[in-house]
């Protein structure tokens, strides 16, 4: 087995239109229950979900701009937290259907909302909540996005305005006691 | 921070590898799946210490499952790093578990921490069901065992 790569490496960026309404959510990414995902169980393992949810999030990041030349240009969008919620199983040959929301953002940090879904019964699999960082990677600190690209995650943003926000999100981590 | 290296004592830590070519990117960073592949790895090892892994699910048809993941990414790491995990048990009753998780560079600095939450699964039947007897003293063991540890390590 070689490095991670996702389906959409050297694939580029999209040319924005800024024009273009922007879906709410975005749906940039399916994908199918390969053999190596599955764990003991049977089951696709906790860490083949993030890798389907990095992949539908390269997409993300092609389709504001973000592709290889933006980052050997020096910069990235870093993630430093991520909270996955499981709420299905997946197994091998189950289609997986990904939406992207914009939670929020500001001129560093950007707030996402994924969802995972089965691709025929839509039944909600998994959702990931993170958030990311745009970082300057010479210098390994984090500095504002450039104008077009925070213009592109502004006009995603105020296109996902209008979704309701998930319950799983800014949930801590715990142990719930019934009363 | 934790220090690793207690092996099956107190943190649980008992996991130590070198970042293999299959984890990183093409940066030549460890993805951000691989650091959950690290965290469950070092969390089964804890599973299979206290005889709650593949063979427990062999055995009886029942298996902890993955209900939440939660993880911050603190430093980067490359290819030929080692990584050692430290693991605490936070809070266990017989259904649920949740488990805290440091893993750190060989260098000392911390790469990432992940807090998990785990069901008792009856896999046959389906559903939730307690984990009893022995078993359960042993992880209620555990969590006793780490009691107060969490504060120091931090959130």
């Amino acid at each position: 087995m070689s490095r991670v790569a996702t389906p959409y490496e050297g694939s580029g960026r999209r040319s924005w239109d800024p024009a273009a309404p922007v879906p709410a959510p975005l749906r940039l990414h399916e994908a199918t229950v390969v053999p190596d995902w599955v764990d003991y169980n049977g089951h696709m393992s906790e860490s083949c979900f993030l890798l389907v949810f990095g992949d539908s999030a390269d997409a993300f990041f092609r389709f504001i701009g973000i592709d290889e030349d933006y980052r050997a240009a020096g910069h990235s969008l870093f993630t430093v937290q991520t909270h996955l919620h499981h709420r299905h199983e997946a197994d091998e040959g189950d289609p997986l259907a990904l939406t992207l929301q914009v939670l929020d953002h500001d001129d560093k940090r950007v707030h996402l909302f994924h969802e995972m879904r089965h691709g025929e019964s839509g039944t909600l699999l998994a959702a990931a909540e993170q958030m990311l960082v745009h970082v300057d990677t010479q210098a390994g600190r984090s500095s504002p996005m450039p104008a077009d690209l925070l213009d592109h995650v502004r006009a995603v943003r105020e296109a996902h305005a209008v979704l309701p926000v998930s319950d799983l999100v800014g949930r801590p981590l715990a142990i719930r006691h019934r009363r | 921070m934790t220090e690793p290296g207690p092996g099956t004592g107190v943190p649980f830590s008992t996991y130590d590898v070198t970042v293999p070519a299959e984890w990183v990117d093409y940066n030549g960073h460890m993805h951000d799946a691989s650091y959950v592949s690290a965290l469950s790895d070092a969390n089964e090892e804890l599973f299979s210490a206290l005889d709650l892994s593949a063979d427990y699910r062999a055995e009886t048809g029942a298996s902890f499952y993955t209900v939440e993941y939660h993880v911050h990414y603190l430093a980067e790491c490359s290819q030929g790093d080692r990584l050692r995990a430290s693991t605490l048990v936070i809070q266990a009753d017989p259904k649920r578990l949740r488990l805290r998780t440091e893993l750190v560079r060989g260098d000392g600095t911390v790469a990432a921490t992940g807090e998990s939450l785990y069901l008792h699964v009856d896999t046959r039947a389906g559903g939730v069901r307690p984990l009893t007897g022995a078993r359960y003293a042993a992880v209620e063991a555990m969590r006793d065992a780490h009691a107060g540890l969490a504060e120091r390590v931090g959130s």
